[in-house]
């Protein structure tokens, strides 16, 4: 069971609780990979899920990015066409947008790899880098980093934040990890058995 | 060796392969993909060759396709003769029998596919279409050589619906299991042999293949 309520401004929201709390399952149901059983669900003024008057956007179009804990990589795809995947424009367009993405994540070197021929830092990079190339307006983010050690991990959250800081997208990061949480996030909602508890500021 | 029947069988079988390559794959994902609740049926409906005599399957399409029926009427006037005894009625009827051979591997193949990756692509904008053209039938590709080998394979053996639909019309409708029949029918034991030992080594080599190519299946692309 879950029932939550809550809005989230721009910057990092951080939605922290023990493991089978309904962290992830708050993230599906915002990307549409999840349909509650009733409720509103609204990004950025439009509604995207409301039960009552039978709206429920699919996935697709909802512009939500979304950084999964086992990253989904294409394991077919090069880093590069990961990256392209969700890019809407086409030819040269494309290509410059996903070299910008390489160098922004400073992956440039793995473009032509496939995942399962890099690192794990790398990977996690690719899958940052492709979920932010299809300019989301809102950024999921469950528990991607819990696999790396400490400093691959403030690497990567030190580019994420300046992303975020420059692009201004709100996003939301589900992890159980507190030094996490304060590194990256402004505030912070505790869920607890599929209820708020609580929200702190940093 | 009857060659006239070993070129009409290969002809018989490649054909019908293909047909199945192409008609099996929407067939599969709409398996695979769709939230109705009822499919079951269709998939029932797609698995009757496996249990049913074939002997019955023949009965039934001469009936489908004879003169009593509107679609063997239509048929008549499309092709310009009915369906038995001809070439064209034996690709159509080894495409329903061979039908879940194809349907099968490509439905474990397309439902092996990750969850997760499928839900990572709709997050990133794709709808249904760009998902199995771009990550689905890349990654179950050995699943659509599996379909196709099988469905060859088993279009090879077949020899009830054969007979039933096609008769034993040399260079027509003969093909090499009717001709062993044949041959057993005429104390031509020798000739029989020789044949039957062409097709269980055929029939050996592609199960290798098969299987082959399943257990080599992870090192394509990897298991993350």
């Amino acid at each position: 069971m879950l029932d939550v309520e809550f809005q989230a401004a721009s910057g990092v929201t951080v939605i922290f609780g023990p493991s089978g709390a309904g962290k992830s399952t708050i993230l599906q149901c915002l990307a549409g990979l999840l349909r509650p059983d009733s409720g509103r669900v609204s990004i950025g003024g439009e509604t995207v899920f409301d039960s009552s008057r039978k709206i429920n956007i699919p996935a697709q179009l909802r512009r939500v990015g979304y950084l999964f804990q086992d990253l989904a990589l294409f394991p077919h795809m090069t880093a590069a066409e990961n990256i392209g995947f969700g890019i809407r424009v086409n030819g040269q367009e494309k290509v410059r947008r996903v070299e910008e993405m390489l160098e922004r994540f400073h992956i440039s070197r793995v473009a032509a790899h496939r995942p399962e021929e890099i690192s794990g830092g790398e990977r996690q990079r690719v899958a940052l880098a492709r979920a932010l190339a299809t300019e989301p307006r809102l950024l999921l983010l469950d528990e991607p980093f819990s696999a790396l050690d400490d400093s691959l991990k403030r690497g990567i959250m030190a580019d994420l934040k300046q992303w975020l800081g420059s692009t201004g997208v709100p996003a939301l990061f589900v992890t159980h990890d507190r030094s996490e949480a304060e590194a990256l996030g402004q505030r912070m909602l505790l869920l607890h058995e599929g209820k708020i508890a609580g929200s702190e500021e940093f | 060796m009857n060659w006239p029947a070993f070129v009409l069988t290969v002809r018989l079988a490649s054909l019908t392969a293909l047909i199945l390559l192409l008609l099996s794959v929407p067939i599969a994902l709409w398996i695979v993909f769709s939230q109705r609740r009822w499919k079951f049926l269709a998939e029932s409906v797609i698995a009757m060759p496996l249990v049913l005599p074939p002997t019955v399957i023949g009965f039934y399409l001469l009936i489908a396709f004879g003169r009593g029926t509107a679609l063997g009427r239509w048929y008549e006037h499309v092709m310009g003769t009915t369906m038995a005894f001809t070439f064209q009625g034996l690709v159509i009827a080894s495409v329903l029998y061979s039908l879940p051979f194809a349907v099968h591997p490509m439905v474990s193949g397309f439902r092996a596919v990750d969850q997760k990756l499928i839900a990572a692509a709709r997050t990133l904008g794709a709808g249904k279409a760009k998902i199995y053209w771009r990550i689905v039938l890349p990654l179950a590709w050995p699943s659509l050589i599996t379909a196709l080998v099988l469905s060859f394979a088993h279009t090879v053996g077949e020899f009830g619906v054969v007979l039933m639909v096609g008769g034993n019309i040399p260079g027509v409708t003969r093909t090499l299991s009717i001709d062993i029949y044949d041959q057993v029918q005429a104390l031509n034991y020798a000739s029989a042999s020789q044949t039957a030992l062409v097709l269980l080594v055929f029939s050996y080599f592609l199960l290798c293949v098969v299987y082959g190519l399943n257990s080599q299946r992870t090192l394509f692309w990897g298991s993350k």
